[in-house]
């Protein structure tokens, strides 16, 4: 891969005072930060000055250390009503909430070279439609290229049903386009091959927290200051929601907050955490479960827990039972798959259960997660172990991926009864959350059709269909991918193209016409023969979805190109503002899925502005936690668009879920399952709902369903995924200057000098082994990668128990192997290599199993093992120019 | 403003494929400017005006090479005596990208950080040939391969002050990349 040398620059321009000023928020990460785009017409020559008042920041230059500097990096020209204009774009040095007072990560700190700019990488933006012709993607027009995907769409589902549609969209490119995608898919497809980006099925991520009752994002930001003790879980949030920590977690460990990081990886966060007199729970990969257990099972033995709130907010055995016909039976994970196996009757009916199982004794939880038994006493004591004077510590629990994707329900369910007995969950720095990944944009237009899906479990209901496994099927005979990678994203992503080469390009029926007519029957002939067509939107031509399987492709527009909406990791709705052109004739999802729908014969889809498409949308966010339809009401009472109405809360925007008060007037939410919250005592008014969540837990009572984790329905996993020989653990996750993956990151010169290709962190000893040193490059290759084949009818209850399917032959194995640049450092576990998650070009996924959490359907990423060893050297050893080999970990 | 910063100096030279003169550093890094126009093919059909690069920061003795010890940095203001200024030289005792001296290993840097203009004063880490994490948010830099960001929230490398050594003494001549706070280094 090329690495383009990066020249910095030593002067920018600044905005003069007439520049005008747009609110916006951060593309990326979870925490989605405020920002303020200032653009002012490049035609005339004109820049701001250094004295306060011939600048737009009315700041006299040099600005103070956290003033309203501008990096290079931070400047763009682009296009708005066909007119060159600089921009710059720097967080909101006014921001109250989220980035106060105006801070940033590297990424959304140079955001503004997202923007299209054809001098810069980003260049190759997708422009216009293309469709392949000769094997070649050519440019035609929105029509040709639409009413072709309508025809063959509508072939797909009318000879091969609704099921042979497959579509795989991102959940979070906001509202305005995943309700629409969603509407289309869902509720007129009426397609059960449906999923998003993270995931092989329609299902939740964190089956655990949502028998307890927890919601993933019930926290504010301000609990992960607040708490006395902090769990981290699987995640360093100064790698992945930077402002997370630097805002909230570290006045938190400033003002004397114990944070314990359970990961198998030192990155800076943890190391300021121990620096200052917090924790590290070097795990295992695939082991929390047992060390999650065995800190529950001190806290019990030794009684701290918080028994108080046990008694008040666990449901008992009848209140287990109670409710809509089943209980917790009836909860969505217990009803489809393992009867009993982690039902309680209550708290005293799960401690007898935990302190049972041998396995989470310290000594056994601390032998096999690798960690020391010490750190994991100290864990439990820093939790729940009353002071002196009988108060307890403020405890809270945040878990992100790297914990929920290694062992998906097991881990979710252990987390949550710790969670419960250390009373977190509903109180100010008392919470338990995730943290979060991309920002939360999701807005549904439809129901999942479940009863469509043909894959059933053991007891009485279906499973979303796993995409991966019905397209390696042979099923999927079109495949409508929008805005992700689908394969490199997916485990054994290999298998997984080998599987695209077969149905699409080597098919026999390939366009070589010019004729619509013929395109269409040599489209349909494929379908028809078994084979698979290709649909993708997308910004960036992506290989290989786009550039080597998509038959067509729909250029899109995004962020700063429309007007958006999306909340972020604290519910916070904001308006994502409009303040460039698209590239050509790029369009926004919402649009192109209108086009299509409406030439498929659905009716619904004549909206003509994305204000259209989220005022239809609005009511169905009711309930849920991005609950904004009051703001709806009250921008329609005004006159105004909600966009409009949004804005004027600026880059605060407004904490969901917003009710309304019967004079007409919003509440916001600051934090989910606030057991102390009042509510006005009138009810809810007009449209509005008061979801069970304000103040209570999502379970059939209000109250936690503690429940039980047993380690069997995962054991037989690891035991046969852990490391064999010279293998070591695989895993992979983000790393904090390129967090983006896929897209923009690899078109910013500076981070692709920081980090050209792929890289992996090896141990020094296992580095040593194999005589692999700084900058060398390795081979990381498996022989063994299962692979779940098969769409299967369960009537055992153990059917689709790993042993099981790989006793009945529904698991094979295949071979995997990626390249990376090695990087030897302390910093990570002995025995675990540490990957890109998703470097679309050596994608570590391809050696994580391709087999699914069992009970909940989802992929548990984290897993994958593989040998390593050195191929070469890389430029990078011996040049200075480009990445780093020094430890992440400096305090 | 010295003529002499134009000139390539003997052993300023890349013996390593990265240590590149300190034209192409100045000139590859785009540093302020005054322009002069010159004409090329001058009295051809092709004679053309084009600007000509003219380096404008000062030439400035900061140390003598003999006076550095191994991982203690030197303190010293560049390009100007105004905010912002503060630097340091270092002699790393490793070889490192833009590194004067027999070893290569004489660098120079500005001290705050490119994210929020952290004062990075006292954080060099000796074991790493680091500087950081600054005191605000964390970042970390190498001072080995030309202050790129190890770890952190800069949106570039720390500002590398182009050296130049005269036999024992050691001129700073430029800098690489925009000092925090300021919209051009020459101006403030």
């Amino acid at each position: 891969m090329a690495t383009p040398y990066y020249i910095p620059e030593t002067s920018v321009p600044l905005p003069p005072p007439d520049a005008e000023v747009i609110n916006t928020a951060c593309d990326y990460c979870i925490v989605a930060c405020g920002y303020k785009v200032y653009r002012w017409p490049v035609a005339g020559g004109r820049v701001g000055g250094a004295r306060a008042d011939e600048n737009a920041f009315g700041e006299d230059f040099p600005v103070y250390p956290l003033g309203s500097w501008v990096a290079p990096n931070q400047h763009n020209i682009v296009l708005h009503n066909g007119q060159p204009h600089h921009v710059v774009i720097i967080p909101d040095k006014d921001a109250r909430h989220v980035n106060v007072n105006g801070d940033s990560s590297i990424r959304g700190g140079a955001i503004a070279k997202k923007a299209y700019n054809p001098q810069s990488p980003t260049r190759d933006r997708l422009t216009q439609p293309l469709l392949r012709m000769h094997g070649l993607l050519m440019p035609v027009p929105w029509d040709f290229a639409l009413d072709i995907a309508a025809e063959v769409g509508r072939h797909v589902i009318d000879h091969h049903g609704a099921n042979a549609y497959g579509v795989k969209t991102y959940s979070y490119q906001y509202m305005e386009n995943t309700y629409a995608i969603t509407k289309y898919a869902l509720r007129h497809v009426r397609t059960a091959n449906f999923t998003f980006h993270d995931t092989p099925s329609d299902v939740t991520s964190t089956p655990g927290f949502r028998d307890a009752g927890f919601d993933n994002f019930g926290a504010a930001y301000e609990d992960w200051r607040d708490a006395e003790t902090l769990l981290v879980c699987g995640t360093d949030p100064y790698e992945t929601k930077t402002i997370l920590f630097t805002q909230w977690m570290m006045p938190g460990i400033q003002a004397g907050q114990k944070a314990i990081f359970m990961v198998p990886r030192r990155t800076a966060g943890v190391a300021y955490a121990e620096k200052n007199g917090g924790l590290w729970l070097d795990v295992q990969p695939g082991t929390d479960l047992l060390v999650v257990n065995a800190m529950a099972r001190i806290i019990v033995e030794n009684g701290w827990q918080d028994q108080a709130w046990i008694d008040e907010w666990v449901n008992n055995r009848w209140e287990s039972s109670s409710g809509f016909g089943q209980g917790t039976r009836n909860t969505p994970w217990q009803w489809r798959t393992t009867w009993g196996m982690f039902q309680t009757s209550g708290f005293e009916d799960w401690r007898e259960w935990l302190l049972g199982q041998p396995e989470f004794e310290l000594a056994n939880a601390a032998e096999i997660s690798q960690v020391d038994p010490e750190k994991i006493r100290t864990a439990a004591e820093w939790m729940a172990r009353p002071r002196d004077d009988g108060s307890r510590p403020k405890t809270s629990v945040m878990i992100e991926k790297g914990f929920y994707w290694s062992n998906n329900t097991g881990n979710t369910q252990a987390i949550s009864a710790l969670g419960i007995i250390v009373g977190a969950g509903g109180r100010p720095g008392q919470m338990i959350s995730r943290a979060g990944g991309h920002q939360r944009g999701g807005l549904r237009g439809g129901s999942y059709p479940r009863n469509h899906s043909p894959e059933k479990l053991p007891g009485r209901r279906r499973r979303a269909i796993d995409t991966d496994r019905y397209l390696i099927s042979g099923h999927t005979r079109l495949a409508h991918v929008i805005g992700n990678t689908w394969i490199q994203a997916m485990c054994g992503s290999q298998g997984l193209a080998n599987k695209f080469d077969e149905l699409v390009t080597q098919n026999p029926h390939q366009v070589r016409s010019f004729d619509r007519d013929e395109i269409v029957d040599t489209l349909k002939r494929r379908v028809d023969s078994g084979g698979t067509v290709v649909w993708n939107q997308d910004i960036y031509l992506v290989n290989p979805i786009g550039s080597r399987y998509a038959d067509i492709v729909f250029p899109a527009a995004t962020w700063g190109e429309e007007t958006f909406t999306r909340a972020n990791g604290e519910r916070r709705v904001r308006v994502y503002n409009k303040f460039y052109d698209p590239p050509g004739d790029a369009r926004p999802d919402w649009w192109i899925i209108a086009q299509l729908a409406q030439r498929m014969g659905y009716s619904g889809f004549d909206w003509e502005t994305s204000a259209d498409v989220i005022h239809e949308g609005s009511r169905y966010s009711r309930g849920s936690r991005k609950d904004f339809h009051a703001v709806t009401l009250v921008a329609q009472r005004e006159g105004k668009t909600l966009h409009e109405k949004l804005d004027e809360y600026g880059t605060d925007g407004i904490q969901a879920p917003v009710i309304m008060r019967a004079d007409g007037t919003l509440e916001e939410t600051l934090r989910l399952h606030d057991v102390s919250r009042v509510l006005p005592p009138e009810g809810p008014v007009g449209a509005n709902r008061f979801p069970k969540t304000l103040t209570h837990f999502k379970s059939q009572t209000g109250k936690c369903n503690i429940q039980k984790s047993p380690w069997s329905l995962f054991s037989d996993y690891w035991e046969w995924m852990r490391p064999r020989d010279d293998e070591l653990w695989c895993t992979s996750g983000r790393i904090n200057e390129r967090w983006q993956s896929g897209f923009d990151d690899r078109r910013r010169p500076y981070i692709v000098q920081r980090w050209p290709e792929n890289w992996v962190e090896i141990h020094p000893d296992d580095a040593a082994e194999r005589g692999i040193e700084n900058g060398d490059y390795v081979m990381i290759y498996s022989d063994r990668v299962p692979n779940q084949v098969g769409t299967i009818i369960g009537v055992e209850p153990s059917d689709f128990q790993f042993s099981s399917l790989l006793e009945n032959g529904h698991i094979e194995l295949s071979e995997a192997a990626i390249t990376a640049v090695a990087m030897v450092t302390p910093a990570i576990k002995r025995g675990v290599l540490y990957t890109d998650f998703l470097h679309t070009d050596s994608p570590g996924n391809a050696l994580a199993g391709r087999v699914v959490d069992w009970i909940s359907g989802n992929y548990n990423y984290k897993m994958g093992v593989a040998r390593v060893r050195k191929i070469g050297e890389s430029v990078y050893k011996r040049t200075y120019r480009s990445m780093s080999f020094a430890p992440r970990d400096i305090a | 403003m010295s003529d002499d910063s134009q000139r390539p100096k003997a052993g300023s030279g890349a013996a390593h494929p990265c240590l590149v003169s300190r034209r192409e550093f100045l000139l590859g890094a785009g540093v302020a400017t005054a322009t002069v126009m010159v004409t090329l093919n001058p009295g051809t059909p092709m004679a053309q005006e084009v600007p000509a690069v003219v380096a404008t920061y000062p030439r400035k003795l900061i140390g003598r090479l003999s006076d550095l010890v191994v991982d203690q940095p030197l303190d010293f203001a560049y390009p100007d005596e105004g905010i912002y200024s503060e630097s340091f030289v270092v002699k790393l005792g490793r070889s490192a990208g833009g590194g004067i001296g027999p070893e290569q290993d004489v660098v120079a840097f500005n001290y705050t950080c490119t994210h929020q203009g952290g004062p990075m004063q006292g954080t060099y880490q000796s074991a790493h040939k680091a500087l950081g994490p600054c005191p605000l948010h964390l970042s970390t830099y190498d001072l080995t391969r030309h202050g790129i960001l190890i770890s952190g929230q800069a949106y570039q490398s720390l500002p590398q002050v182009l050296l130049e050594l005269e036999g024992d003494d050691i001129y700073a001549v430029g800098i690489f990349g925009l000092i925090y706070g300021r919209f051009d280094n020459l101006q403030g």
